[in-house]
């Protein structure tokens, strides 16, 4: 299988996947309308997004081998399945816009001090397109390695804000109303494992490996509660007023003052998944691209990237405030369509079909890829 | 039975040698006939040459034909009939070859040139186990091997190489471990270099590595049979080439770096210490100078306040920018490494007092470079020597992260962090992941990663690349 990775990387990747701005601006957002109830929020979201990963392990097992390309074709024909790779291409294009835009934001105020715009995007651009253009094994390898030490920075962020716990937050305080449009404006933060319907061949799961896959899903959902869960705790009337929430929660930890500012880890931390998150969504990105415009190659794909990215950039992102404005009328829409009708209509259509095992739906595809230059293994 | 006239036909072979001046002949003319000798004399062992084969000869009463030499007269070991062909040959690699009148040739063996004994390598000092390392003569290299690994499943194959150096290069492993692919696909390698000349093994490493441009070295290499021998036993295959005490092998990866061989022979806890030290050290030289760069220029308010105040009063009044003081500190380390080098060993205290002292010290003093920046290149580079067979590499990219440091700040440091790590994650060596077993990761294989375990316990052979019968011991 070619560029296929392993199970443990999927599953960090799948845990990869769900921070960024969910540990930064989110909890922010959230608390502005559904104040501390937006831990809730947060849990519904995550449920939602685990009935993706279910829908994705059940047509896994009905196309075991078969591309998202060629099962697409399978249910929906050639036309909408071209649709739906654009769709797939937007989605993931205006994810790592959002993800750039929040880390810009926080890196400005944090780390620069200053604008600094240039130095993002020299620092952004050339490793994920690096990373786009090797592929997947070596991306999910890179993760892999760094996984644990994001981690570990990640679970001692949360560890030493713990010291400075004092009481619970007040739950139940929000109108339901105001819940459910609060879940409904800030979908778009979710459906991040919409990547595994695109790298769905170049995976094997057995029924241990789903066991472990999940067992990071978990991991990783289970950090963000907590974190969402302390930063409310600490400050319970002020939350929309800090935009950078897991530096925030280190600030009264003065005790660590004495080694300087404490939260340099949380800034690697978000440094670290940032550029992983941008550099899965980018890769997805190229690979919708290259779906969608079978005859252009990823090249093609990286460069558009890079042109939309400055297009926007120049237009919105540096203002997350107008992003998120600008996405908020119709990203949700297209989020629920991709994240949640898509997977559910799949879901449904192969419970009516028989399994496709071992066998090719759409004669000499790969080979067609190949033959057009466009295989995974880009040699630098 | 053809009639060969000696006498010519050593002038045609003197004539192929363009009339060399230690192009050696002798003929010896017998009633039975007469027998040429033709030979370098800057090759061979001369003193056998007259005990062994000529003196013998000479009083030898019988027919003077080929095979009656070789069983009855001449007292060497390596004596075998060959063509003419293969002559020349023969006398390039210290033979000496004896041409009959009816048309035979026979070749006697005995070649001498100067060779260095075994001794423990520079580049690899232990303080416990064996201290012998590879010598320049690929027969002495090949009987260190040997010695190590007495089975007959010990394979060495001989390749000879390169145009006009004709150089011997031999491929080691042991059958039964190793896989045949890997072993195939060195073979194909050597076979297909063309080229004028092998110095020295490097060369063939160029020839070897899928990504020869790359910065990072893809194949192994080390100067101790110990090393080799425990790589061999694990599936790798060993390259040896003559003129080279570097043995080169395969696959690689680069934790091998972090291997040292004192660590097998100490105790285990000890080694995973000194392990996890040599890799901060790596990290220490690799970021450290651009690490102060970017906490310097652009994120002065993450530094304790005490030594912000230290760095601020240093830095006050320097004619240079931080940036490049660093570069300037680089620079002059690096020209003092390389002066220590060439420079014949009575002046190397004398460098070093004029580095250390004279250009620090008054440097410092003078306010061309502070303190702080001198104390930071100054660790990088001798960390840097926690892991000496990565010191090029690392070089390189202390460059590369004090522009990046310098230029981009934290940012840069991470983004570039994490391009190195991706790029390292596309190289692989003879099919086996660059950065395994971490990445991906291999857990069977972490018991002689970072942290070791007793020897005892490793007891399959490395799953991060092919080799046949995985079991080491019971």
């Amino acid at each position: 299988m070619k560029e296929s990775i392993s199970s443990r990387q999927l599953g960090v990747l799948c845990a990869v996947s769900i921070f960024a701005n969910k540990i930064l601006l989110l909890p922010s957002l959230l608390y502005e309308n559904a104040k501390s109830d937006g831990l809730f929020v947060v849990g519904l979201l995550f449920l939602v997004d685990l009935l993706i990963l279910f829908s994705f392990f059940h047509l896994k097992k009905k196309f075991p081998v078969q591309s998202f390309k060629e099962i697409l074709i399978y249910f929906f024909g050639k036309i909408v399945t071209k649709v739906i790779f654009l769709a797939f291409a937007v989605f993931f294009m205006f994810k790592v816009f959002l993800i750039y835009s929040t880390s810009f934001i926080y890196l400005k105020q944090q780390v620069y001090q200053g604008e600094f715009a240039i130095l993002a995007i020299i620092c952004v651009l050339p490793v994920i397109n690096h990373a786009a253009l090797t592929g997947l094994r070596s991306m999910a390898r890179t993760i892999e390695m760094f996984f644990y030490i994001v981690a570990f920075g990640f679970v001692l962020c949360l560890a030493i804000s713990t010291l400075t716990y004092k009481s619970s937050p007040l739950f139940f305080t929000s109108s339901l109303g105001d819940f459910a449009s609060t879940a409904f404006r800030h979908i778009f933060s979710f459906g991040d494992y919409l990547f595994l319907f695109l790298i769905i061949d170049k995976v094997t799961l057995t029924q241990k490996d789903k066991k472990r896959v999940l067992k990071y899903v978990f991991f990783a959902i289970f950090l963000v509660l907590i974190l969402f869960f302390l930063f409310y705790s600490l400050y319970q009337i002020t939350a929309f007023m800090h935009n950078n929430a897991l530096s925030d929660i280190l600030i009264f930890s003065v005790v660590f003052n004495a080694v300087g500012r404490i939260d340099i880890i949380a800034m690697l931390t978000i440094m670290f998944l940032a550029i992983f998150q941008m550099e899965l969504f980018h890769y997805c990105f190229c690979d919708a691209f290259v779906n969608f415009l079978p005859k252009l190659n990823k090249i093609f794909a990286i460069v558009t990237f890079d042109i939309f990215f400055f297009i926007v950039y120049l237009m919105l992102i540096g203002k997350y405030e107008n992003m998120v404005i600008q996405v908020e009328v119709w990203l949700p829409y297209l989020t629920i369509m991709l994240n949640y009708l898509l997977p559910l209509l799949l879901g449904l259509f192969s419970f009516k079909k028989k399994s496709v095992k071992n066998q090719q739906i759409i004669p000499n595809d790969e080979e067609k890829r190949e033959e057009k230059g466009m295989s995974e293994e880009v040699k630098i | 039975m053809p009639f060969l006239n000696v006498k010519t036909e050593i002038a045609k072979i003197k004539k192929s040698f363009h009339m060399g001046c230690d192009f050696g002949e002798r003929l010896l003319t017998k009633e039975q006939g007469t027998v040429g000798f033709v030979y370098l004399k800057s090759m061979v062992d001369n003193l056998l040459f007259s005990q062994s084969i000529y003196l013998p000869l000479e009083k030898f009463e019988g027919d003077l034909n080929a095979t009656v030499l070789t069983n009855k007269v001449i007292q060497c070991n390596d004596v075998r009939q060959i063509q003419e062909s293969e002559v020349v040959d023969c006398i390039l690699k210290g033979g000496v070859v004896l041409i009959f009148q009816n048309g035979d040739y026979l070749n006697v063996d005995i070649q001498k040139f100067p060779s260095r004994i075994p001794s423990e390598p520079p580049t690899s000092p232990v303080i416990q186990g064996p201290r012998e390392g590879f010598v320049e003569d690929i027969k002495t290299n090949m009987t260190l091997l040997r010695r190590s690994i007495r089975s007959k499943d010990l394979v060495l194959k001989s390749f000879f190489v390169g145009k006009y150096s004709n150089t011997q290069v031999v491929v080691a492993y042991i059958d039964g471990i190793a896989d045949k692919s890997i072993v195939d696909k060195v073979c194909q390698k050597i076979e297909k270099i063309s080229i004028d000349g092998i110095i020295d093994s490097f060369y063939v490493l160029s020839f070897l590595q899928d990504r020869p441009n790359s910065l990072f070295k893809q194949i192994g290499n080390t100067e101790k049979p110990d090393v080799v021998s425990a790589k061999m036993l694990e599936g790798k295959v060993a390259i040896i080439v003559d003129n080279s005490p570097i043995v080169l092998t395969v696959p690689f990866v680069i934790f091998e770096e972090l291997q040292n061989s004192n660590d097998y022979y100490t105790n285990h806890h000890y080694s995973s210490l000194v392990r996890v030290i040599r890799m901060l050290g790596m990290l220490i030289a690799i970021i450290s100078p651009g690490l102060y760069l970017a906490l310097e220029l652009y994120h002065y308010n993450l530094l304790p306040l005490n030594f912000l105040i230290t760095i601020a009063d240093t830095a006050q009044g320097l004619p240079f920018t931080p940036f490049l003081e660093i570069l300037f500190i680089f620079l002059l380390f690096q020209v003092l490494y390389e002066v220590s080098l060439r420079l014949p060993s009575y002046l190397g205290l004398a460098t070093s007092i004029v580095g250390a002292l004279i250009l620090g010290d008054t440097g410092v003093k003078a306010g061309l470079i502070s303190p702080p920046g001198v104390i930071i290149v100054a660790l990088a580079k001798i960390a840097l020597y926690t892991i000496p067979e990565q010191a090029s590499q690392v070089s390189v990219l202390q460059v590369i992260f004090i522009i990046l440091g310098g230029s981009l700040g934290l940012g840069g440091l991470v983004a570039g962090m994490v391009y190195f790590v991706n790029y390292l994650n596309t190289l692989d060596s003879f099919g086996t992941p660059y950065l395994a077993p971490y990445s991906p990761r291999v857990p069977e294989d972490l018991k002689d990663g970072v942290f070791k375990s007793p020897i005892n316990d490793m007891k399959t052979r490395p799953k991060t690349f092919k080799n046949k019968n995985k079991v080491r011991s019971k």
